[in-house]
């Protein structure tokens, strides 16, 4: 931003998947924002992931999702100016880490961010569109707790079935296993797959999949969750890159697994919770609107018919 | 400099009504005859390399849309047209999801304009020609994107006319037409499922149907006016250039309908008095800068919002701090 600007650009935030982020003051309003710059690409133009995500964004209004307040044209440089979060989960998290050792969130911490992700996520899904990138760094956080998805730089809108391409969704380690063996025909599903997986990263403070490659991501899945067959999830040897020669495994006890990481009792709602987003077959997973109804959340929506 | 504007704020305004259409391209049509040629031309230009590259209708309107809206706000040149037409494609694949490379687009484009010596050099300068137009088509539809995102015509046709329980020969027939729609300005007036139920509206008529459903239409919560809108600049255009429509060879197979001036003339008597959208009195139109005041892009920084509380919000502020710094 020029001197002239109306927004004055400060610190750099960070470099998101096509462009980089600066924080930003309003001048007249004297409110922090986040200025999204948007790197022109020479051989595409404007790269189809802002154009999504303006699309996308300038549409959903809501407490759990980040604001984009307006774009901004300056000779041939475009700016996405979004409502200002002080950190995103993952920086977080980290922050928190005591010497090497990684540390959960407390609970009643990782039940109010959960909540309002799932509040977002389901705004989301009932305006029909797909995050297909959830994951901590995504999910931005402010001093007064509040939590908002970001980055929807992979998002679509979704109804009309489509294919959809797989190679171009979700970080490793939060993508579903019927999106790793190929599955093109997924829907909100991916979305409840990555929240399961960044309940039980908030629990323990380590990622529950951290997969280096698409092999070893089903690999360690199917050793915590167990290895499907087509009994347990009909249709998945159909699947492009299902492979029967999967090692078999037994589901493991996820409860011993998180609590050895957890310093909390973990009590069996949670875990129940987390088996309802971490289902292997897309079909079995609960809807964001369903995870909001969960017993583990009964204080919230209690609340909330009061 | 210091009564210089450095920077602009702009609220979306996706659509506007025909006195407001005609008004903004006074500033930038000055031979409205050879526009309307040369966007025919362009018409057939995207048609034909959509068929080529099998990208789907609404692609072709998305584009199409994205043509007519520039020129509200810049200024119409007969050399530019071709190349804006291929930069409005690019965009439209990326709006609406049907990806395709955008060397594979202006190949096409170029090879159909009979421009077969293609090196890379010519390629490249073509492809920053084309990327510089981009950003000004975005601009002109101030980064608006909700209107071409999800809704569009021939996907409506098909809503329509399964929610309505018609037959599939209506749909056909109102696919055509919804066409030969695409060529006019309506796509700047009314939305897309407006214009898709028009098509169905004449194609219902044409076939000699009678009891038009109004009172289930209702249920759909839709602007009859709207519909009014795109149905008169349908028929009219029908009515005022038939030989330029593509519904007369393109007939539904099956169909022994035969369409011609007088089937137009006849629905328009059927239809009474033209009635659409309210109408902005001229002076209005006249005061109204983003109207008929000529895009200033000089300016340093122009920020485009689609919240009119945003809008308010900084107006009210910078009010407050002229007044306190008076």
């Amino acid at each position: 931003m020029s001197s002239g600007s109306q927004f004055k650009q400060l610190e750099k935030l960070g470099n998101g998947t096509y462009a980089t982020v600066y924080k930003g003051l309003n001048k007249t309003t004297g409110e922090f924002v986040a200025l999204k710059e948007v790197k022109l690409d020479s051989e595409e133009g404007t790269p189809s992931t802002a154009i999504r995500e303006i699309s996308l964004m300038k549409e959903l209004k809501h407490e759990n999702i980040v604001r984009l307040y307006d774009v901004i044209h300056t000779e041939n440089k475009l700016t996405l100016v979004f409502e200002y979060m002080d950190k995103d989960l993952k920086k977080y998290m980290d922050s928190r880490t005591v010497g090497n050792a990684p540390v959960g969130l407390e609970l009643h911490l990782v039940k109010y961010f959960q909540w309002q992700l799932l509040e977002g996520l389901a705004f989301c899904h009932e305006n029909k569109i797909l995050h297909r990138d959830l994951k901590p760094q995504n999910l931005l956080i402010n001093k007064k707790g509040q939590l908002k998805i970001g980055d929807f730089g992979l998002a679509r809108a979704f109804g009309i079935p489509v294919n959809t391409f797989s190679s171009e969704v979700v970080t490793l380690w939060y993508r579903a296993p019927d999106v790793l063996m190929g599955s093109r025909t997924y829907s909100t599903s991916i979305d409840i797959w990555s929240c399961g997986c960044i309940l039980a990263e908030m629990i323990t403070g380590k990622p529950l999949f951290p997969g280096t490659n698409e092999e070893e991501q089903l690999k360690l899945i199917f050793e915590t969750m167990g290895t499907p067959n087509e009994q347990s999830w009909p249709g998945i040897s159909s699947l492009p890159k299902y492979n029967p020669g999967f090692p078999q495994h037994l589901p493991k006890n996820l409860k011993s697994i998180l609590q050895a990481h957890c310093a909390s009792d973990l009590d069996d709602t949670l875990i129940a919770l987390l088996h309802g987003l971490l289902q292997l077959n897309p079909d079995m997973r609960l809807s964001a609107k369903q995870a909001l109804h969960h017993p583990w959340f009964a204080e919230y929506y209690q609340q909330q018919q009061q | 400099m210091s009564d210089y504007l450095e920077a602009q704020l702009l609220l979306s305004r996706p659509y506007l009504t025909k006195n407001q259409v005609t008004r903004a391209q006074k500033n930038t049509i000055s031979d409205r005859r050879i526009y309307n040629q040369k966007k025919l031309t362009v018409f057939k230009l995207l048609t034909d390399t959509c068929a080529q590259l099998r990208l789907p209708r609404k692609t072709l309107e998305t584009a199409l849309y994205y043509y007519q809206r520039y020129h509200l706000f810049n200024p119409f040149e007969t050399e530019l047209c071709y190349t804006l037409a291929t930069s409005c494609l690019i965009l439209s694949c990326k709006q609406v999801e049907t990806l395709k490379k955008v060397n594979d687009i202006c190949t096409t484009s170029l090879k159909l304009r009979n421009i077969t010596k293609l090196n890379q050099e010519y390629l490249e300068n073509f492809k920053k020609r084309i990327f510089q137009i981009e950003l000004r088509i975005l601009e002109s539809c101030n980064f608006d994107y909700r209107i071409n995102n999800a809704v569009h015509i021939d996907e409506y046709v098909i809503k329509f006319c399964k929610s309505l329980e018609f037959e599939s020969d209506i749909a056909e027939l109102a696919w055509i037409i919804a066409y030969d729609a695409l060529k006019l300005e309506t796509l700047l007036i009314v939305p897309q499922h407006s214009i898709a139920l028009a098509s169905l509206k004449i194609a219902f008529e044409l076939l000699g149907l009678t009891n038009w459903p109004i009172k289930k239409i209702e249920t759909f919560g839709i602007d009859l006016m709207a519909v009014n809108e795109a149905y008169f600049d349908i028929i009219n255009f029908y009515i005022n250039a038939f030989d330029l429509c593509d519904l007369k060879d393109n007939l539904p197979q099956k169909s022994s309908i035969m369409v011609s001036i007088d089937a137009f003339l006849e629905l328009k008597k059927k239809a009474g008095p033209e009635v659409g959208l309210i109408e902005i009195p001229s002076s209005e139109i006249d005061a109204d800068p983003f109207i008929s005041s000529p895009r200033d892009f000089a300016i340093m920084e122009r920020r485009y919002v689609l919240s009119q509380k945003v809008l308010a919000n900084e107006a009210f502020e910078l009010n407050r701090s002229r007044d306190s710094a008076a």
